[in-house]
């Protein structure tokens, strides 16, 4: 067990590593990423949105917002822990420079996934803040969506972490991103809702974390009831569930 | 520092059979051999980034196998690749570094400051790292390596593929380190680097050590003083060459190209051959090397 709980001082250590590289480059090249949700917003919100006016007497603006709040915090954990990850463990060797110094392999990589969940957040966070000032946001338990979102960004992390820590090449992640995240995206629930879908359709949603994290959003942003603790749950659980795994493959990895 | 017996395999393959060393404290070790002979292997094992096989290995009196957080933060590692942060500038590969081992920032920033100048890298604080030539680079990671203060240092080919210009600046700090007191631990295949700056080495080959010992004693017990090298032409018997000056030899070696013949004075074995019945292309009077050592226990030369 020692060499798979992390010691939370020397995690800190490889955030601050991480948070300090995010600094210097979200101005530039990060900048992208916090329009894509809006994009998305302004063609389906506002574009379709006009056709589809109400889902389930819920405004389709209304409908959508949250959902993207959840898929924004997803992409950017899918990002930093595949490609990310994968440049500083295998091209660049950074992590055999950070496994000489007294930071362990499972310090290392929860250093790692607290980061991505908190950039997660930042992203999830600036989205949340631009869809209440559309108007959107009709619950002030919105204010508590951010470690929500966390929550969602760490799960979605630990998963891209692991696919990182097991794959060989680097072109495997057309597979990731091809019949993982895209399909996530597009059917847990952030566009059109399932009460008319066949039963079976939400019930493999319910194995993805991006649903779990939609429907807290959505929970959030109108009143939530107790089925987010259920959620929340299911994201911490799986998370903790994971974690081992990343750990065991980057130390058989690097530190054969 | 001590190993016994130490193995490892990787599958089938063993990269490091069973070798014994102690180094003492305050003193420069050197592991010398040619690519493969297992020495990145036995450094790896040292500082953390390999398990250890079979056998056993103590670390500033920690053991490998259980300490290594504790070991490493008392190690400076400067490793075979470099593997500087990319994505910060010069100074901020040094803080980060420093934040690795816990070392406040205040600290910190002075003691980066210090190790910029030592390292003739002062007026490249701010740069990226992609606009340092291959030696500064190097030097930056001798730098790195130092931030916590290390007892020890483990350098794995520091100076490979460097200029000689950039090879003497990185000799010049570690010479440095050695007065200050500094434990060094070397690997190379250069045996004038090796010579320069060891108090003692080993000699690997592939994963066994082959002799061990101070570099002049290593020398002068397994080669003499002088060696005579010479390019035989192809109507020149060596075998009978050899046998026709035997007297005079302490040992003989061939080479791909050459004949090397050792003897307490090379210049007058030169003029004791008969140049008449052995004709030769090329003849080379020059002190015995580590490269002999390599070459008369191996019978290869350290550079394929
Ligand atoms: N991670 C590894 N997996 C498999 N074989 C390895 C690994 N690392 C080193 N080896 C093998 O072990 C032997 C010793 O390598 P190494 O320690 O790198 O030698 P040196 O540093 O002296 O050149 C080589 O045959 C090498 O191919
Ligand atoms: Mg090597």
């Amino acid at each position: 067990m020692t060499d798979v709980l992390p010691s939370p001082r020397h995690a800190a250590r490889v955030v601050g590593r991480n948070a300090l590289v995010f600094s210097k480059l979200w101005k530039g090249a990060l900048l992208p990423q916090f329009l894509d949700p809006l994009f998305y917003l302004l063609a389906l919100g506002f574009g379709l949105g006009t056709y589809v006016a109400t889902i389930n007497g819920q405004d389709y603006r209304d409908f959508l917002a949250p959902g993207l709040i959840a898929s924004a915090a997803m992409w950017s954990a899918a990002f930093e822990c595949t490609y990310n990850v994968y440049f500083r463990m295998n091209e660049t060797r950074l992590y055999d420079a950070i496994l000489a110094t007294p930071v362990e392999v499972q310090d290392l990589v929860a250093g790692d996934l607290t980061w991505s969940a908190i950039r997660s957040t930042i992203y999830g966070t600036v989205f949340l803040v631009v869809v209440t000032a559309f108007g959107l946001i009709h619950s002030p338990w919105a204010i508590l969506l951010p470690p929500l979102v966390a929550l969602g960004g760490l799960c979605m992390s630990v998963i891209a972490y692991t696919f990182t820590a097991l794959i060989p090449r680097i072109d495997l992640y057309s597979y990731f991103f091809t019949l993982g995240i895209t399909p996530m995206f597009l059917f847990s629930g952030i566009f059109f809702p399932f009460d008319e879908l066949p039963g079976f359709a939400e019930v493999i949603a319910w194995f993805t974390p991006l649903y779990h994290s939609v429907e807290i959003s959505r929970a959030m942003a109108t009143g939530p009831g107790p089925m987010v603790l259920v959620h929340a749950a299911w994201l911490i659980a799986v998370t903790a569930a994971l974690f081992v795994v990343p750990v065991r493959a980057v130390r058989r990895r690097l530190v054969a | 520092m001590v190993a016994r017996s130490l193995v490892k395999s990787y599958g089938e393959r063993v990269a490091v059979d069973g070798i014994d060393f102690e180094v003492e404290p305050a003193t420069c070790f050197g592991f010398l051999g040619p690519n493969g002979a297992g020495k990145t292997t036995t450094m790896k094992m040292i500082y953390g980034l390999a398990t250890v096989g079979r056998g056993e290995l103590s670390v500033l009196g920690l053991d490998a196998r259980t300490k290594r957080r504790q070991i490493k933060s008392r190690l400076g590692v400067v490793p075979q690749e470099t593997n500087l942060d990319g994505q910060v500038t010069v100074l901020e590969n040094l803080l980060v570094q420093a934040s690795y081992f816990g070392i406040e920032r205040q600290t910190a920033e002075a003691r980066a400051r210090e190790l910029l100048d030592f390292s003739r890298l002062a007026d490249r604080s701010a740069e990226q790292i992609t606009s340092l030539s291959g030696g500064m680079k190097r030097r930056l990671l001798v730098a790195r390596a130092l931030v916590n203060e290390p007892e020890m240092v483990v350098l794995d080919e520091p100076t490979t593929g460097l200029d000689p210009q950039a090879r003497l600046a990185v000799w010049r700090s570690l010479e440095t380190l050695k007065r200050r007191g500094v434990t060094l631990l070397l690997t190379t295949h250069y045996m004038e680097e090796a010579a320069r700056l060891c108090d003692r080495l080993v000699i690997m080959d592939e994963g066994s050590i082959v002799a061990e010992g101070e570099p002049g004693a290593l020398v002068r017990e397994h080669v003499g003083r002088e060696v005579l090298e010479l390019r035989v032409s192809d109507e020149c018997d060596a075998e009978e060459l050899v046998a026709s000056v035997d007297g005079r030899l302490e040992g003989h070696d061939f080479t791909e190209d050459a004949l090397m013949l050792y003897a307490p004075d090379a210049e007058e074995l030169l003029e004791a051959i008969d140049h008449e019945r052995y004709p030769t292309e090329s003849a080379l009077v020059r002190r015995a090397t580590l490269e002999d050592v390599f070459l008369r226990l191996t019978g290869r030369s350290l550079r394929e």
